[in-house]
């Protein structure tokens, strides 16, 4: 019996922490998406999140400020493709892929260039589990909370703060307007191409905190192609949710769950990739139903001045 | 007083002059009416007036002050409001929160929703709008999409409420609907600009008309109670013209288009239930109906487009079954209701859109290679035969206006050897002198003996070329009568889903 708890202490724990960067940066593309503007840079914008982040703790020796620096390399990148897609209207997956493409060759030649490794950065100090006195006192789930990082709370705080700025605040209203309908949002004034600017930048910052989280608690160092593919199941947990942040939490645990799974059965004799394809094979079947009341943006892609609108 | 003046305005895009030295002014409290053909200028003057668009020169006055606007948010803070053609809603809000978007009444970071609904609902209740300010807009119809549209220009206290083409998607009791509003606006106080090229209508409700023509202003001072259509439509046009008449079919043959037993679900939602009309030769077939009321499917179905669940269709005695190839192989011309998506290839030449699904045929291909000279020859003798205006057969067809674009796609089907002519919205977005020569290309088509079948939106259009019609209200056909048999608003009764004997009973009344 104690076994059997043990092992489903085990699964959460891991659960949780598989899903963090995912929610992060799905909460990151739901701003992107609602917005307007398709979010697929994730990849790219974690990357360089994860680099940054290692980057500014080796230079200051400030964690914290590692952090900021991962925060900033995102936003810096998502800036990127927001100017390429809003200023110059180019469509949004093709300058997607390209800050992709960017993101993974850029990190890899800054390796090479700062550190001279073709994979590795120096390990740094790696954030330590966050835990209050006491916590893991709480029957069942104090250890689970026990061993998450300060990266957990945060991701909490993100959540319900981006879902009560999208829909109880003025500014969450005009910016759904502007993903639904932006020549309507722009016939009433509200600037739409700053409401574009500002989505994907949530998108590059919170996908750089996402990435930070893989480098800097995770793991102790940069290692080329860190995401390993985590930025587009991010685009993917958003699309599931239809782009609102709690879908978006739910959706990361979901595929946070089967990672956790593929993890703790590698010492198993089973086929782990069967694990691994689950969360793609649902996410096919979740598409097809329709859900009523939950609806994502439908002017992804449209700009205020589209000709057609 | 004047509450705008507008002097000189000119306005370029690329090469084209929209606006030439265009001046305009609106009185306090007044109905104007904008008067022109598409793609007259209309929408532009007033998107400057509006401040979506800069004008290149020329000065606006606003309450006797020079004033300029750069974006919309300028003009709106002025109190002037715009109701576009194409609605400004995002379906998936509620009227509230489409209504308050940009000015949202707050409590610190947060928008007082309680606040917001009910100066909503105050309004809904002052101008009698009948409108729940819960309901999500996607639910609602078209008419009461386009109040929720005038209620966000109230809500910003508009002195000045412009409407562009506001009665061009209204059935005609919507239409009366509309028209009380701005009559209770008027009241109030608002100034109301009315962007239309409908003539009666314009003679209903302005007090004063100004007619632009090809971005010139022709004459702004028409006073509604001397003007008569004719005069209008002469200024709106630049020449005389002969405006659609009755022209009934002189002879009426056997059946020959039969549909029987039509059904369509898609997605569990039923489209069409049981449709079963006969069209006789040398007879004009007309649907009327609020569009989304299975139109779509109607006209794909009896094209070959989609495979409808049962039907039986029959000209002149053979059954035709397959895709729309094979429809087309059977000598049914097919003129889709969207030109810009189904008619057309926007970007291909004027030629390569004349043999558009013929062009795999004999004349056209040889194993598999166009016979390009031949195609030349076909498509400038079309040109010349259709009147379309355009530079050459080789520009692309979207160079050229919707009018000419529209002859594009009839000259395509009319040129070939027809037995039926399907033909849906002929004349939507089209001027009246193109309007005028497609009409009577349909009708000179019925009078070779042919059959055809005619969906519009546009219920004057129907009734005027149709010898019979039928009322399509959620995929039923209601009524099947005379044009005659009906009056407009009658029409307009069945089209919104009013029972047979109730608009009989209004008849009496009224």
């Amino acid at each position: 019996m104690n076994g059997i708890l043990a092992f489903i202490q085990l699964a959460l724990t891991s659960t949780l922490r598989m899903s963090l960067p995912i929610i992060l940066a799905a909460v990151g593309s739901a701003f992107s998406m609602r917005v307007g503007v398709v979010a697929f840079g994730c990849e790219g914008m974690m990357l360089m999140g994860a680099f940054c982040g290692v980057l500014g703790a080796l230079q200051t020796g400030s964690n914290i400020i590692g952090v900021l620096y991962a925060i900033a390399g995102g936003t810096l990148i998502s800036l990127l493709h927001a100017f390429l897609h809003v200023k110059h209207k180019v469509d949004g997956t093709l300058s997607g892929v390209c800050i992709n493409l960017l993101g993974l060759s850029l990190t890899e030649l800054f390796v090479k260039v700062i550190w001279d490794s073709n994979q590795y950065s120096p390990a740094i100090t790696p954030f330590a589990v966050f835990s209050l006195n006491g916590m893991e006192k709480i029957p069942f789930i104090g250890p689970i909370l026990a061993s998450q990082y300060v990266f957990f709370y945060i991701t909490i705080l993100v959540v319900i703060v981006s879902h009560i700025f999208m829909y109880r605040t003025k500014y969450g209203l005009r910016m759904r307007m502007v993903g639904d309908n932006p020549m309507a949002a722009y016939s009433l004034g509200i600037n739409t191409v700053a409401y574009k600017y500002f989505g994907v930048g949530m998108c590059g910052a919170l996908s750089g905190l996402a990435g930070a989280y893989l480098s800097m608690a995770m793991l102790s160092c940069f290692q080329t192609n860190i995401t390993s593919g985590r930025g587009y199941i991010a685009m993917v947990a958003c699309n599931l949710s239809r782009s609102t942040p709690l879908g978006a939490a739910v959706s990361g645990i979901f595929f946070g769950f089967f990672n956790a799974l593929q993890t703790m059965f590698q010492s198993v004799d089973f086929p782990s990739q069967i694990l691994m394809a689950m969360p793609y094979v649902f996410t096919l079947l979740a598409s097809l139903v329709h859900i009523k009341w939950l609806r994502g943006p439908t002017a992804v892609g449209k700009h205020y001045d589209d000709e057609s609108n | 007083m004047n509450i705008i003046e507008m002097r000189g305005i000119t306005k370029s895009f690329g090469s084209t002059q929209a606006l030439k030295q265009v001046d305009l002014e609106l009185h306090e409290g007044e109905v104007l009416s904008l008067l022109g053909e598409n793609g007259a200028g209309k929408t532009t003057l007033m998107r400057v007036l509006y401040g979506m668009y800069t004008p290149d020169e020329g000065t606006m006055m606003f309450n006797e002050t020079p004033i300029e606007f750069h974006k919309p948010i300028d003009a709106i803070r002025q109190g002037i409001c715009m109701v576009h053609q194409h609605f400004m809603l995002v379906p998936f809000f509620s009227v509230t929160e489409n209504v308050i978007a940009g000015e949202e009444p707050y409590r610190g970071i947060f928008v007082d929703r309680q606040a917001a609904k009910k100066r909503v609902k105050e309004l809904i209740d002052q101008y009698h709008f009948e409108l729940n300010p819960d309901a999500l807009v996607e639910s609602l119809s078209v008419g009461e999409r386009q109040r929720v549209e005038i209620l966000k220009a109230l809500y910003r206290n508009a002195k000045i409420l412009i409407l562009d083409e506001p009665s061009a998607v209204l059935t005609p009791s919507e239409v009366e609907n509309l028209f009380a509003s701005i009559r209770i606006l008027k009241k109030n106080g608002t100034s109301i600009v009315i962007i239309t090229h409908k003539l009666y209508e314009t003679l209903t409700i302005a007090d004063r008309i100004a007619v632009l023509r090809d971005g010139e202003m022709i004459n702004r001072n028409v006073d509604p109670k001397t003007a008569d259509v004719v005069s209008l439509s002469e200024m709106m046009v630049g020449r005389s013209i002969q405006l659609d008449e009755k022209q009934p079919a002189k002879k009426v043959g056997e059946p020959f288009f039969c549909v029987d037993n039509l059904n369509v679900v898609e997605d569990g939602v039923v489209k069409l239930k049981d449709v079963s009309f006969k069209i006789r030769r040398g007879e004009i077939y007309g649907i009327a109906g609020v569009e989304g009321n299975g139109q779509t499917q109607l006209l794909d179905a009896v094209t070959g487009t989609i495979a409808p669940d049962s039907m039986r269709l029959t000209v002149g005695g053979k059954e035709i079954t397959g895709d729309a190839h094979d429809f087309i192989q059977n000598k049914i011309g097919h003129v889709p209701a969207d030109r810009m998506t189904q008619g057309l290839v926007l970007e291909m030449s004027v030629q390569d859109n004349l043999i558009l699904g013929y062009h795999d045929f004999k004349e056209f291909s040889d194993k598999g290679f166009l016979k390009r000279t031949y195609i030349r020859d076909y498509a400038k003798a079309n040109v010349d035969r259709f009147q379309v205006k355009t530079a050459s057969i080789d520009t692309p067809v979207g160079k050229l206006s919707g009018g000419n674009q529209q002859k594009v796609v009839m000259a395509r089907v009319l040129s070939r050897d027809l037995d039926v002519l399907v033909v849906a919205h002929p004349t939507r977005g089209v001027d009246i002198g193109a309007s005028e020569y497609l009409h009577q290309q349909i009708l000179n088509f019925r009078d070779q003996g042919k059959a055809v079948l005619l969906i519009s939106a546009d219920l004057d259009e129907v009734c005027t070329l149709s010898d019979r019609l039928a009322v399509i209200y959620g995929g039923k056909l209601v009524a099947e009568c005379r044009p005659e048999d009906y009056t407009k608003v009658q029409l307009g009764l069945l089209m919104t889903g009013s029972p047979l004997e109730a608009v009989r009973k209004e008849d009496k009344h009224g």
